[in-house]
């Protein structure tokens, strides 16, 4: 029982003295933190005025469940592997599929819209899509898919896309290549 | 035989070894992160374990926590409530990172440094390291009892 209470009354003592010496010093340090708020800022720095993510960045997104990603891929490629989670939503159906999508959306600190390839336009155009729907933090992940799969990051294959779409486009058959865009307009 | 025994396994140089071992760790842990409180404060929050008013409360108080265990386990000042805490720190750090791994969230450990970029290697790591980590408090206190039983 004496043993207990020396234990107990030693721990206190200590966590009183770290106490005292953590907020004291605080106080008096210039890059002292403010004991009410919590960390506003995050590992991950999103900036609005760019439009784009980097690879690093989408991946603690991912990781830490704080964003939702959108495959511009057409419906093929997307069934082959995507970003685990990822739901498909080619630019040339977000007319028919934006409203299934939109519920997905909601409570995310960043929509992440990507493709492959270094020039692929299809996650540009479907950002560009997505902020004239009013959606805010939208970001693109440049040549994505490739990106993605080099450094290893959880991937699926299958067509199970959030928002339950199933169609697949007419003509997309052939070898695709990573890094080489596909479904480039030039 | 066992008389032997207890001859030749020099408890209390191994519980001081052990000690040596655990306060090193802490006071090698608490340096970046009182640094930096800061980045600390981001990886605290990236736990998702604590309500935001408590995060840099958190922030600020467990460096220097880390610290003051750590010195008292190298002076040997407080050495059984500093032991005790240890134990309870090194076992909180890792039923945090079990949880967040069964959560899906893969944090940054932030055990050695606040940065974001350093210190980063899979769940499953963390876990088993911190695992080894706790078993250094633990066997120090039982080399201390049996050198105690010893000199009884």
């Amino acid at each position: 029982m004496r043993h207990v209470r020396k234990t107990i009354g030693q721990s206190l003592g200590i966590i009183a003295l770290s106490a005292a010496l953590a907020f004291g010093v605080n106080a008096m340090r210039p890059d002292g933190l403010p004991l009410a708020n919590a960390a506003s800022k995050s590992s991950v720095q999103l900036d609005s005025a760019a439009g784009e993510i980097s690879i690093k960045d989408a991946a603690m997104l991912f990781i830490t469940n704080r964003a939702v990603f959108l495959d511009a891929r057409s419906q093929l490629e997307y069934e082959m592997g995507h970003v685990k989670g990822a739901i498909s939503l080619p630019p040339r159906e977000f007319a028919s599929q934006f409203q299934d999508v939109k519920p997905l959306l909601a409570g995310k600190e960043a929509v992440i819209t990507y493709c492959d390839g270094e020039r692929c336009p299809l996650s540009i155009n479907l950002a560009k899509h997505l902020r004239d729907a009013g959606v805010k933090n939208v970001y693109v992940l440049k040549n994505g898919w490739t990106l993605w799969k080099a450094e290893k990051l959880p991937v699926e294959a299958g067509g199970k896309g959030g928002a339950g779409m199933s169609r697949l486009p007419g003509a997309l058959a052939g070898k695709t290549q990573e890094g080489i865009c596909r479904d480039c307009e030039n | 035989m066992s008389g032997l025994r207890e001859l030749v396994v020099p408890w209390a140089a191994l519980a001081w070894l052990l000690r040596m071992a655990v306060g090193g760790l802490l006071l090698y842990a608490s340096a970046d992160k009182i640094m930096n409180p800061q980045d600390f404060a981001v990886i605290v929050k990236d736990y998702r374990l604590l309500p935001d008013f408590l995060v840099n409360i958190v922030a600020i108080w467990l460096p220097w926590f880390e610290l003051v265990l750590g010195f008292c386990l190298f002076t040997d000042w407080w050495r059984q409530g500093a032991l005790f805490l240890a134990t309870a720190l090194l076992a909180a750090f890792w039923l945090a990172l079990i949880v967040n791994y069964f959560r899906g969230i893969n944090v940054n450990c932030g055990c050695f440094s606040s940065s974001p970029s350093d210190d980063a290697a899979p769940m499953l790591w963390y876990i088993g390291r911190d695992a080894l980590l706790l078993c250094l408090p633990l066997l120090a206190y039982e080399a201390g009892r049996r050198a105690r039983a010893q000199d009884a």
